[in-house]
C-alpha cells in the first residue's frame, strides 16, 4: 500500500481475517450505504434493506464466504451476496417491490407526477416518475439499472454480482433503458400507448 | 453505418458514433432522449445518496465479529486462496497449543448438555426460552445474564481446541479441526455462553 493511500478492500479483508475489528468496521462503513441502497431499490423495503446489509457482512465473516479475488472485486462479490439475499426475501414474500405506496420509514416522500416526465427528468417530479419506472421494471432489468446506473458499479463488477457475462450486463442495460423510455412515454401520453395496440380480431 | 448498426453498438452506454448522429435527425433525437434518461438516473441516484443503513445495524455486526474472535483467539477466516504454508503453520501451532493446554491442566469432566441446560435456566427466564438455550455452556469468567435480558445467538465455526476452555475434552489429533457452534451474546455484545452443535465434536 502506498503511504497515505486508503487501503483497498482486499487489504482490509486480510486484516479482517487476522481478527482486526477496525478493518471490519472500515469495510462496513465504506460499503454499507451502496449495499443498503441496492437492497432498497430492489426490494422497495427499508427494513429488508437493513436486514440484507447486515446479512451481507455476517456472510463475509463466515469462513466459507467464497470470495475469490481472481474472479472479481470484493465490492462486486458483496453486491452479489446482497442480490441473493434480496431474492431470498422476495421469495419469502416479505417485500413490496412497488414503492408507489411506500410508507416505511426511510422512504422518500411521495411526489406529484408531472404530465410530461421527459421534459426534464432531473426535476423533482421527473425524478419521482423515473424512480417509479425503475421499480416497475422486471427484476433482471431493474437490478442492472440499479447497479450500473444508480450505484455506478462498473460492468465487470456488475457481471460478478449478477453471475453473468459482461456482454449480458450491457445488453440488459440497453434493453432496460429502452423499457424506461417506453414507460415514461406511456405516462406522458397514455392514448398514444393505447393506439399502438393492434387489433387481433374484429368482434363486430 | 445505418441506423440499425448504430443502435446495435449500444451507443447510449458510451462511445456513440457522432458522425451518424450528425447525419440522422431521428437517431439524434432518440440519442438525446437517452441522454436525458441518463441525466435523470443520475438525479435519482443523487436523491438517494443520503440513504444508508441505520446505526442499529452496526452494533450486532460488531458483536458478531467480537464473538467470532472472542470465543477463541484461534478463530480465523481462512480464505481458500490463503497460502498452504500459512494453513499448515496454523494447524501445527494449534496442535501444539492443544498439547500444551492438555498437559498444563487436566480438563474437568465434560459437562453433559443437561447440566448445561440447568445452568442456562439460571440465565434465562421461562420454560420456552430454556428449551432454546439447551446445550449452552456458560463461558468461564463471563458475566451472568439477568432475567429477561436480551440475548443474541450467533453461529460461528471455531477450532475444537476452543472446547478445552469450557472444560470439554478434545483429542489432540483433532484440536485443529473446525466445529460449528452457537455463541450467546449478552446485550453488551460480549459472549456469555457457547453451544457446540456437532455431536461428533465430543471429543
Amino acid at each position: 500500500m502506498k503511504p497515505g493511500a486508503p487501503e483497498t478492500d482486499d487489504e482490509l479483508l486480510l486484516r479482517i481475517q487476522s481478527g482486526d475489528e477496525q478493518a471490519f468496521m472500515a469495510l462496513y462503513h465504506r460499503r454499507q450505504a451502496a449495499l443498503c441502497r441496492f437492497a432498497l431499490h430492489m426490494s422497495g423495503s427499508m427494513s429488508v434493506a437493513e436486514d440484507v446489509t447486515q446479512e451481507v457482512f455476517l456472510a463475509l465473516l463466515r469462513e466459507d464466504c467464497g470470495y475469490d479475488p481472481e474472479r472479481g472485486t470484493l465490492s462486486g462479490y458483496l453486491f452479489g451476496i446482497a442480490r441473493k439475499l434480496v431474492l431470498r426475501h422476495m421469495e419469502r414474500g416479505r417485500v413490496d417491490v412497488n414503492l408507489d405506496g411506500e410508507s416505511e420509514e426511510g422512504g422518500l416522500p411521495q411526489l406529484a407526477v408531472n404530465d410530461d416526465p421527459l421534459i426534464d427528468l432531473t426535476r423533482r417530479e421527473g425524478i419521482e416518475a423515473l424512480r417509479r419506472a425503475v421499480h416497475a421494471l422486471p427484476r433482471r432489468y431493474r437490478e442492472v439499472v440499479v447497479l450500473c446506473d444508480l450505484e455506478e458499479v462498473d460492468y465487470a463488477d456488475a457481471a460478478v454480482a449478477l453471475g453473468c457475462p459482461i456482454g449480458t450486463v450491457r445488453s440488459r442495460l440497453h434493453r432496460a433503458r429502452g423499457l424506461l423510455l417506453e414507460k415514461l412515454s406511456q405516462e406522458r401520453s397514455p392514448r398514444h400507448a393505447v393506439s399502438a395496440w393492434k387489433p387481433v380480431r374484429c368482434l363486430s | 453505418m445505418n441506423c440499425q448498426e448504430f443502435w446495435n453498438t449500444m451507443p447510449e452506454l458510451g462511445g456513440a458514433d457522432e458522425r451518424h448522429l450528425q447525419e440522422c435527425a431521428a437517431c439524434a433525437a432518440r440519442m438525446s432522449r437517452q441522454r436525458e434518461l441518463a441525466a435523470g438516473l443520475r438525479a435519482v441516484a443523487a436523491n438517494y445518496q443520503s440513504v444508508s443503513a441505520p446505526a442499529r445495524v452496526e452494533a450486532p455486526l460488531r458483536a458478531a465479529f467480537r464473538a467470532q474472535a472472542g470465543v477463541s483467539s484461534d478463530v480465523r477466516l481462512r480464505p481458500r486462496w490463503a497460502p498452504a504454508v500459512t494453513w499448515a503453520t496454523a494447524c501445527a501451532a494449534m496442535i501444539a497449543m492443544a498439547f500444551f493446554l492438555m498437559r498444563g491442566r487436566q480438563p474437568e469432566m465434560p459437562q453433559p448438555p443437561a447440566t448445561a441446560g440447568v445452568e442456562m435456566a439460571a440465565l434465562a427466564a421461562g420454560d420456552e426460552t430454556q428449551s432454546d438455550f439447551e446445550g449452552f455452556i456458560p463461558l468461564p469468567n463471563a458475566a451472568r445474564l439477568a432475567e429477561n435480558e436480551e440475548v443474541n445467538v450467533v453461529h460461528v465455526e471455531v477450532p475444537r481446541s476452543a472446547m478445552i476452555a469450557v472444560g470439554l475434552e478434545v483429542s489432540p489429533e483433532r484440536a485443529s479441526e473446525l466445529v460449528a457452534a452457537d455463541v450467546m451474546l449478552g446485550p453488551d455484545g460480549l459472549a456469555r455462553a457457547v453451544r457446540f452443535l456437532d455431536s461428533d465434536t465430543l471429543f
